[in-house]
């Protein structure tokens, strides 16, 4: 980040010697680093090097025009604060180095106070840029930060309420009767819903879809469903719901990021199971068209009514129906989305109430080895 | 005859630590807590532990993990076993919760999310302490 606490530098471009002479003169009272240009060329060729905070420039040289060096130091860093420098004749000429993005004009012959004067709000006018400039930065980051700050600090509190919980279930064990230690258990499982809804949320503010791409690679969908399946066994058997799945053979591997896909797939199999009628089926079944590779999820569960089918995939969504007290937080659905876009797949739904739900998840297909 | 073990716990939540430590006193391990990055360094450069339990969010940032980059550097206590306890989840944690991870940031240490379980915590502990004895017995 560019500071203005060191002193003050000030770069003159101009043909006239004595010009630069008398200029360097006024200013060797003050604090200020001096640098000069006898040319345009020198002059560029320093704006670079000694990254001045203003810099004065003479439009009427021999070589490089001023209005040329003037636009050539703006490209180069627009928060270099240019004068021009003009004779009488040239008033013209520095309304348009004005236009031209100079912050001011000094016309020749100038008092020593005039230079002084406009050298001092030339840099005030930086100094200003600057501050402007580190104070957007720092805007950016919190709002970039926002999500995990936020999350850090919710967590927080429930954790140490979760700590201390443990804590209670183990120093009581065996003195609670059963409705306290029901009690107990329920606290406990309502601080790790809490937790989790604070993660999910974590998780749709920061996928980052530009990082996924970075770690892109060739993946088998049999593979990404096995582990996925494994992850929502626990879930899966507790409800007493047999996950079944199929793929047609040979099939295509698919171009992506393992982690983002197989969590993907995690939530939508677990949406599956959640809107599940105990003791049924989830089948997950992977073909491959002439578009990609389709991955449908079905149940036989609850399903979603037409209005408000178009709803699910919107946003945060989660339904009305949901089977008994199970913790349902739509998040999930969304970061799927998310996940699946940043892989230039789709999701579709298609549900009947009563009959169940399928998900489709349509993903381009890599190029089949021969 | 087996020493008590020593273990000092440094995080900036001191209900958390209540319950970190409680599990840890019933287990029989002299327990001592530092509030802050600071008092925790000095604990560690004065006092004789075992293990250190170490919170990475503290103050303004992961100030915990200025610690143990300190303890690195200190050819003493490089040697000494690191149980770090986190609020961040990384993604692979997210994915594979209690899966082994291990953050390298000094020889011997491991990490486990907030809020930990007790039987967990202890098993992490005496496997961390148990790794260390291992390897002075070489």
């Amino acid at each position: 980040m560019k500071t203005m606490e060191q002193i003050p530098k000030v770069l003159i471009i101009d043909d006239e010697e004595v010009v630069l002479d008398s200029c360097t003169q006024i200013l060797a009272a003050g604090n200020y680093n001096v640098t000069t240009a006898p040319n345009g060329e020198t002059g560029l060729d320093l704006a670079e090097k000694f990254s001045p905070d203003i810099a004065f420039i003479d439009l009427k040289m021999p070589g490089i025009s001023g209005t040329e060096v003037l636009e050539r130091i703006n490209e180069l860093d627009p928060t270099i604060v240019t004068v021009v420098i003009t004779g009488y004749a040239t008033i013209n000429s520095a309304v348009e180095a004005m236009k031209l993005g100079a912050y001011d004009f000094l016309p020749k012959p100038f008092t020593p106070d005039e230079f002084r004067l406009i050298t001092r709000r030339g840099l005030e006018r930086r100094k200003l840029m600057l501050e402007t400039i580190a104070l957007r930065k720092e805007k950016e980051m919190l709002r970039d930060n926002f999500a995990a700050i936020v999350a850090h600090e919710l967590k927080a509190p429930v954790n140490a309420i979760k700590q201390n919980l443990y804590v209670l279930d183990m120093e009581l064990a065996g003195t609670l009767n059963e409705s306290q230690k029901n009690r107990l258990d329920r606290m406990m499982a309502r601080t790790d819903d809490l937790l989790k809804l604070i993660h999910s949320w974590l998780r749709v503010l920061s996928v980052d879809i530009d990082k996924v791409r970075e770690t892109f690679k060739s993946l088998a969908v049999p593979d990404l469903i096995a582990t996925a399946t494994e992850l929502v066994e626990p879930h899966a058997v507790r409800k007493d719901i047999e996950v079944v799945t199929s793929f047609q053979e040979p099939l295509s591997q698919i171009e992506g990021d393992e982690m983002s896909l197989i969590e993907a797939l995690v939530n939508i199999i677990d949406n599956a199971i959640k809107y599940s009628y105990p003791s049924s089926k989830v089948t997950i079944h992977t073909k491959e068209t002439g578009e990609g590779i389709e991955i449908s999820v079905s149940d036989t569960g609850v399903g979603i009514s037409k209005e408000e089918l178009p709803r699910v995939l919107g946003g945060f969504y989660w339904s009305e129906s949901t089977q008994a007290d199970e913790p349902s937080h739509g998040l999930g659905l969304t970061i799927s989305q998310r996940i699946i876009e940043a892989h230039d797949g789709k999701i579709a739904v298609d549900s009947e109430p009563g009959k169940g739900t399928t998900f489709v998840i349509s993903l381009p297909a890599l190029k089949r080895l021969e | 005859m087996t020493q008590q073990k020593r273990l000092l716990i440094i995080d900036d939540d001191p209900d958390f630590v209540e319950g970190i430590k409680a599990i840890l006193d019933a287990a029989q391990y002299n327990v001592d807590v530092a509030y802050n990055p600071k008092s925790g360094l000095q604990a560690l450069q004065t006092g004789n532990y075992d293990l250190l339990l170490l919170d990475i969010m503290m103050g303004r940032g992961a100030e915990g993990v200025m610690i143990a980059r300190k303890m690195r550097k200190d050819p003493k206590l490089r040697e000494m076993p690191v149980l770090i306890i986190t609020g961040i989840r990384e993604q692979i944690a997210f994915l594979f919760p209690g899966g082994p991870m291990h953050p390298r940031f000094v020889e011997v240490d491991e990490l486990v999310e907030k809020p930990v379980e007790p039987r967990l915590l202890l098993e992490k502990v005496s496997t961390l302490l148990a790794t260390v004895e291992a390897k002075k017995a070489k």
